[in-house]
């Protein structure tokens, strides 16, 4: 493996060690943009630089808007909240303890701290398993509306609605500030770029695409968001922070919901997802309305309302993201400079060692599995056990509880009574992405992918469990289990790594999922109508990948199937489920003539059928 | 004594009839038209222009209705339509259109604060009590809007339609029923409600461009814990609405504001589909 | 030959001088900055102000300016608030570049002004009444503070209605509570008892629960101190809708506010140093002249916005003895200055403050004010005591 490694490196583009490559892309934008912060002073007037300045630190707020909205799909009204701590946390402290070195750090670590502190509150109260982007967004709503009652109602310690003015604050000249402001925006962006680019942000982009997914790839989707929010709302608090520094005014319009939908509507207009477009829709907006808001204030204000409408319903790119669908439509090359997926993956197998052929230890019992809906039950009384080395059809006809009894295998909180144990251990009352810790991987009936993620990237984010993915390098080598390997390249996804996964054919897109479930390199699989829309030549490829995968690397795989002709071919044991419970359970040749089958099918008055045979 | 149950009872029936509106379009559309308070601000504008024209104040909210629920249906038709599959997308459209109306209000009124009068002032001697009348008329007021509704929805072939829609749209659609022509209707209705509760609430408040702000942020949090059911809500003011009544009066005003937005919030993170039993 | 030719190029560059120096651009106007709230709480008072501006400097200019240069106005939108007024004071002193700011605003709004106006080193005259002891190099006040203004609301219900319990209402923000300070400190200096003291935020609109306290403490009289405009017509309206009918004392409504209350304003007292009734010539002419310039549109003069009409000849009179507009010049005759307006004779000669004539009085049914006692003269006490001037 570190032969192959250090050759494909050597023959990557060129880059300087150490330093990721996706610095390489942006590099010679970051330096022109380095040259206007260190010159801007000389050439802008006093008053420009002043709102400049001010828009610049507010464009760090609206980055954070960015990652949390447009990469990582959250919702948020409630920045201005984290900003508005930073800055009452140096106004406070100036007013209350004077100016000089240490009130300003004491400043400082207050603002990181308390910004911290809510921030991790505010995420676990939003991000839980079961939570809908709905409640976070709610909860992003309300937080800068208590912020600012509190503010309201702290007298003169806050400031009250007028707020706190007239404390010492930093002795920096204007142009050092514009200096200072401007190249904390630049290292903000190259730092959330790298991040972003790097395999750790594919995570964030799959969480957005496809929440569920990543649940069942064993992320837990809830602690990445939390943390997120904390390092997004400490960023936030430390723009707040300079913003006041430099102003010497801290007033709650900097910290409520007004301000907070106002960075929103930045983003949008700049264009979310793309970092540069928060800052540009910032500083656009910010310079223009204290041009504008003396000569044409309600007109201006009217303008803003009616883009930002426009943008939302047609435009969702905003400004940039229009740029740069214009730019790619002209020539060809401007796209490859805006393209965001990285050129050259190559694949390669992890090194593993191959199970003994007859190992065929007990991978999952169900133990009277039962799930009620109030009166309804949906399930009762399922028991069974599964072995390595089997491949078990699940059939039954519809309403019979076949997919809720995958669901109550894959997730601790569906069932009602009962235990389910896999690879030997109980999975209690533990979500998704804990039950894919314990050896087990779910396909879906829908094809269930990251819809604007390359194929390797959704791969990657596959693998992330294992592999703890790097937070700044984009690895141009894509480990995968053999039988993922074997998958990816028998289907003809090898040729399309680069591609985003929504323009995979229905075929290619449940190959994707099954690879994706299988670099989870589980020992049980669980496979829902995993042949539906499939071609007869598909269907026979997946068989052949099915028996393979049971033979040589001895899964279990537990399967639901319409298609009794396939089940004939493939399984080496029948479960029949009906109305809830298990009708028959034993091996393909025994259950397949016995006339029950038949008749649940078609459907006949029997009494409850016979007892599960063991 | 009895006067803050009064209080509480009229803050309620207050936060109903500036709800129902929101709720009626979350119901039906599970979209949240966060363009509500500007409706309210409309409503209270037509109510304005109404007095100023010399209408008889009865006839004020009959015609807030109608201007709010034909700028309503225009939004809908324009905006709001291709917004159905993205709930968020739909806030924040519809936020934004709350501040092209804000604007537009704003060029054509100006600025300033404008005031509209009571049309019943004075009070009513009750339970002992002198209480302002007209925050009684609002009681009133809340409980015949109340009553409409449940009268349309209930007993009219459009409502029959738009429980079918709210139940299972594509089943709906299946036999026929215009959707498209319901979801027009009922944001039409849920707006022309908004302004309804803007014409109303003017005798108590100024009339000013952002007038309707301050009661969004409370009626999209009592609308989202009611989940769809109008009996929920009606519950939900007065429990909420009541806690908020106490807190201002024996804690802190300040604090009083808070009361709605958070206890909401801490109610969806325990129930998070709402308290609606439907 | 030699003379003439030498006599008619003199005659030609005599010529050619005059003709330049008549054709050289006339004197740059001066410029006064006038930041207020045209959005925001006072959006129901900044026109007044705004068009006391224009009748002072159309009028000044009519007489041919100052010093030979024309007034022009810049107004700026505060918001009303801290956040707005930064913006607002910045555009005017670092992108208009004015030569003085004269505003009436927000106490939240002039705080938050100040550190600019001393960066930028622009005379600012504060034509608002406040709550009392803000103290610049930069900043001299024409309008009232607590020391003037509350005493004769507080005796006047003490002795004629005979109150003893008082009941106090405003808004939480540096104006209510620095006055409501002062006349809790007052009320209980002559004998009476502060029985309830609530605020509510400025942006607040709901004052059903302070309401049912003001009822349950039966005080004796109420006095408020609300920010002006929306915050002061919802409390009234409210009031009045609760049927509260005790002699109600308003500290910072304005007859143009009144007016807009309709009937609900009638029968609030109020103490002013500005009413439309005051019997002066000066007064008269004013009126008259606002009359004429602006027809319907007038907004009724007041209390906040006769101030800023006498500060805009203020500041003629300090610029005319000044000898131009350098600020250091400025400032210094700013206080040694007077000037003859609707409200007499005015002089920012006490720490940067100034003496006033107040008026007590009660709004009637038509929303005028009848005037019930005059003060002359009255002194603003020791605002500022460390400025040396």
């Amino acid at each position: 493996m570190p032969d192959l490694g250090s050759a494909l490196r050597s023959h990557a583009s060129p880059s300087l060690p150490g330093l990721p490559r996706s610095l390489g892309r942006i590099a010679i934008p970051a330096l022109l943009a380095a040259v206007l912060v260190v010159g801007g002073p000389w050439i802008l007037d006093t008053y420009t630089l002043n709102i400049l300045v001010r828009a610049l630190f507010v464009a760090i707020a609206a980055l954070t808007v960015d990652v949390l909205w447009g990469y990582s799909g959250t919702l948020t009204f409630g920045q201005s909240a984290f900003f508005g701590i930073g800055a009452y946390a140096l106004a406070i402290g100036f007013t209350q303890f004077g100016f000089g070195p240490w009130q300003a750090l004491l400043a400082l670590g207050a603002a990181v701290g308390i910004a911290a502190a809510v921030a991790g509150f505010v995420g676990w109260l939003s991000f839980y398993p079961g939570s809908t982007p709905l409640y976070a967004s709610v909860v992003s709503l309300v937080l800068p509306i208590v912020l600012v009652q509190l503010l309201y109602s702290g007298g003169t310690f806050t400031g009250s609605s007028s707020g706190l003015v007239g404390f010492e604050s930093f002795d920096v000249s204007l142009d050092n500030w514009f200096r200072l402001a401007g190249g904390a925006v630049l290292a903000t962006l190259v730092i959330a770029w790298i991040v972003l680019s790097s395999d750790a942000g594919r995570v964030l982009g799959a969480m957005r695409d496809n929440d569920e997914r990543c649940a069942y790839l064993g992320i837990d989707t809830a602690r990445v968001r939390i943390a997120l929010s904390v390092v997004m709302g400490v960023v936030a608090a430390l723009a707040g922070y300079g913003y006041v520094g430099f102003s010497g005014v801290a007033a709650p319009e900097n910290a409520g919901f007004v301000f907070g939908t106002q960075l929103v509507v930045m983003v949008a207009l700049g264009g979310r997802g793309s970092l540069i477009g928060a800052v540009i829709g910032a500083l656009v907006i910010e310079v223009a309305s204290a041009y504008l808001s003396s000569s044409l204030p309600f007109v201006w204000e009217l303008i803003v309302g009616v883009a930002f409408v426009l943008v939302i319903v047609v435009l969702p790119g905003g400004l940039f993201g229009s740029l740069r669908e214009a730019s790619a439509a002209m020539h060809p090359r401007l796209a490859a400079l805006f393209a965001r997926t990285a050129s050259s993956i190559s694949l390669a197998t992890l090194d593993r060692v191959a199970p003994t052929p007859d190992r065929n230890a007990v991978v999952v019992e169900a133990d009277g599995v039962s799930k009620h809906f109030g009166s309804l039950s949906v399930l009762s009384g399922v028991s069974f056990t599964a072995r390595q080395g089997e491949l078990v059809s699940i059939v039954g006809p519809n309403g019979a509880g076949k997919t809720t009894l995958i669901r109550c295998l894959a997730d601790g909180r569906e069932r009602s009574e009962g235990t389910v144990r896999v690879c030997g251990h109980s999975i209690g009352r533990l979500p998704p992405d804990r039950v894919v810790g314990l050896g087990l991987g779910r396909k879906f009936q829908a094809a269930s992918v990251f819809e604007t993620l390359s194929v390797a990237d959704c791969l990657r984010v596959a693998r992330s469990r294992s592999e703890r993915p790097s937070l700044v390098a984009a690895s141009p080598v894509l480990a995968l289990p053999a039988a993922a390997r074997a998958v990816v390249e028998s289907s003809g996804l090898a040729e399309r790594l680069d591609l985003q996964a929504r323009f995979l054919s229905h075929g290619l897109k449940q190959a994707l999922e099954l690879a994706m479930v299988l670099a989870l390199d589980p020992q049980v699989l669980l496979l829902d109508e995993p042949t539906a829309g499939l071609t007869r030549a598909e269907r026979q490829g997946f068989a052949a990948i099915l028996t393979d995968l049971v033979a040589r690397e001895r899964l279990c795989v537990l399967i639901i199937e319409h298609d009794l002709d396939f089940v004939r071919q493939i399984s080496s044991r029948i479960i029949l489920l009906h109305q809830g419970r298990v009708a028959l359970d034993g091996p393909v040749a025994d259950i397949v003539d016995d006339p029950l089958i038949r008749e649940i099918y078609t459907g006949s008055t029997r009494p409850k059928p016979a007892e599960a045979k063991p | 004594m009895i006067t803050p149950v009064l209080d509480i009872v009229t803050t309620a029936a207050i936060l109903f009839i500036v709800s129902a509106g929101l709720l009626i379009v979350f119901g039906v559309m599970k979209i949240i038209n966060f363009a509500h308070a500007s409706f309210i601000t409309v409503g209270a504008y037509t109510a304005l222009v109404a007095s100023h024209l010399g209408l008889p104040p009865v006839l004020a909210p009959a015609a807030a209705f109608l201007v709010g629920g034909l700028i309503g249906a225009a939004a809908e038709r324009v905006v709001v339509r291709r917004l159905y599959g993205r709930p968020l997308d739909a806030i924040l459209a519809t936020w934004g259109l709350s501040i092209v109306i804000g604007q537009l209000v704003t060029l054509v009124f100006g600025r300033e604060v404008q005031f509209v009068p009571a049309p019943v002032s004075g009070t009513l001697a009750i339970l002992g009590a002198d209480y302002s009348s007209y925050r009684l008329l609002l009681v009133v007021a809340a409980f015949v809007i109340a009553g409409l509704f449940t009268v349309l929805l209930n007993g009219t072939r459009l409502g029959l339609s738009t429980r079918a829609v709210i139940m299972n749209e594509n089943l709906a659609q299946g036999l026929g029923i215009d959707s498209t022509r319901v979801r027009l209707i009922t944001f039409g209705i849920g707006c022309g409600l908004a302004a309804i509760a803007g014409a109303l609430i003017t005798p108590l408040a100024s009339v000013d461009p952002n007038m309707g702000l301050s009661w969004l942020i409370g009626a999209f949090m009592l609308v989202m814990i009611s989940g769809g059911s109008l009996l929920t809500l009606g519950l939900s003011c007065f429990v909420l609405g009541g806690l908020q009544v106490l807190t201002s009066t024996f804690i802190s005003p300040i604090l009083g504001g808070l009361t709605i937005a958070v206890l909401a919030a801490v109610a969806l993170r325990l129930r998070p589909e709402g308290f609606a039993r439907a | 030959m030699t003379l003439t030719r030498s006599l008619s190029t003199l005659l030609t560059a005599a010529a050619c001088t005059t003709l330049l120096a008549g054709a050289a651009p006339a004197a740059d106007p001066i410029k006064i900055g006038v930041p207020v709230g045209l959005s925001g709480a006072n959006s129901v008072v900044a026109p007044s102000v705004v068009q006391s501006a224009q009748l002072a400097v159309d009028e000044i200019n009519a007489k041919g300016g100052v010093l030979g240069r024309q007034l022009a106005l810049e107004v700026a939108d505060d918001a009303s608030g801290a956040a707005g007024a930064q913006k607002a004071f910045d555009s005017l002193v670092f992108q208009k570049k004015v030569d003085v700011l004269i505003s009436m605003e927000t106490s939240a709004a002039r705080n938050a002004g100040l550190p600019i106006v001393t960066r930028g080193k622009v005379p600012y005259i504060y034509t608002s009444f406040y709550e009392g002891k803000s103290c610049s190099p930069f900043l001299y006040v024409n309008a009232w503070v607590p020391e003037q203004q509350v005493p004769p609301i507080v005796d006047y219900f003490a002795r004629e209605k005979k109150a003893a319990k008082f009941f106090l209402i405003g808004s939480d923000y540096a104006f209510g509570r620095g006055m409501l300070a002062f006349t809790k400190a007052y009320v209980e200096k002559i004998g009476g008892k502060v029985v309830g003291e609530e605020y509510l935020p400025m942006d607040g609109s709901d004052w059903t629960p302070i309401i049912s306290k003001l009822k349950a403490a039966a005080p004796d009289a109420l006095i408020t101190s609300t920010a002006g405009g929306a915050p002061n017509v919802t409390l009234t309206k409210q009031l009045r809708a609760a049927g509260v009918a005790l002699p109600y004392g308003n500290l910072a409504v304005d007859e143009g506010t009144a007016k807009g209350m309709g009937t609900d304003a009638e029968g609030i007292y109020l103490s002013a140093s500005y009413v439309t009734g005051i019997d002066s010539p000066a007064n008269k002419t004013f009126l008259a002249a606002m009359q004429k310039k602006f027809g319907t549109e007038l907004k009724t003069p007041n209390d906040l916005s006769v101030p800023e009409y006498e500060a805009v000849y203020a500041y003629k009179a300090a610029v005319e003895k000044a000898g131009g507009t350098d600020a250091t010049k400025v400032l210094k005759a700013l206080a040694e200055i007077s000037v003859e307006g609707p409200r007499g004779k005015i002089a920012m000669s006490k720490q940067h403050h100034a003496p006033l004539t107040m008026y007590l009085g009660q709004v009637q049914a038509d929303g005028g004010v009848k005037v019930i006692k005059s003060f002359a003269d009255v002194d603003p006490g020791a605002q500022c005591p460390n400025l040396k001037d």
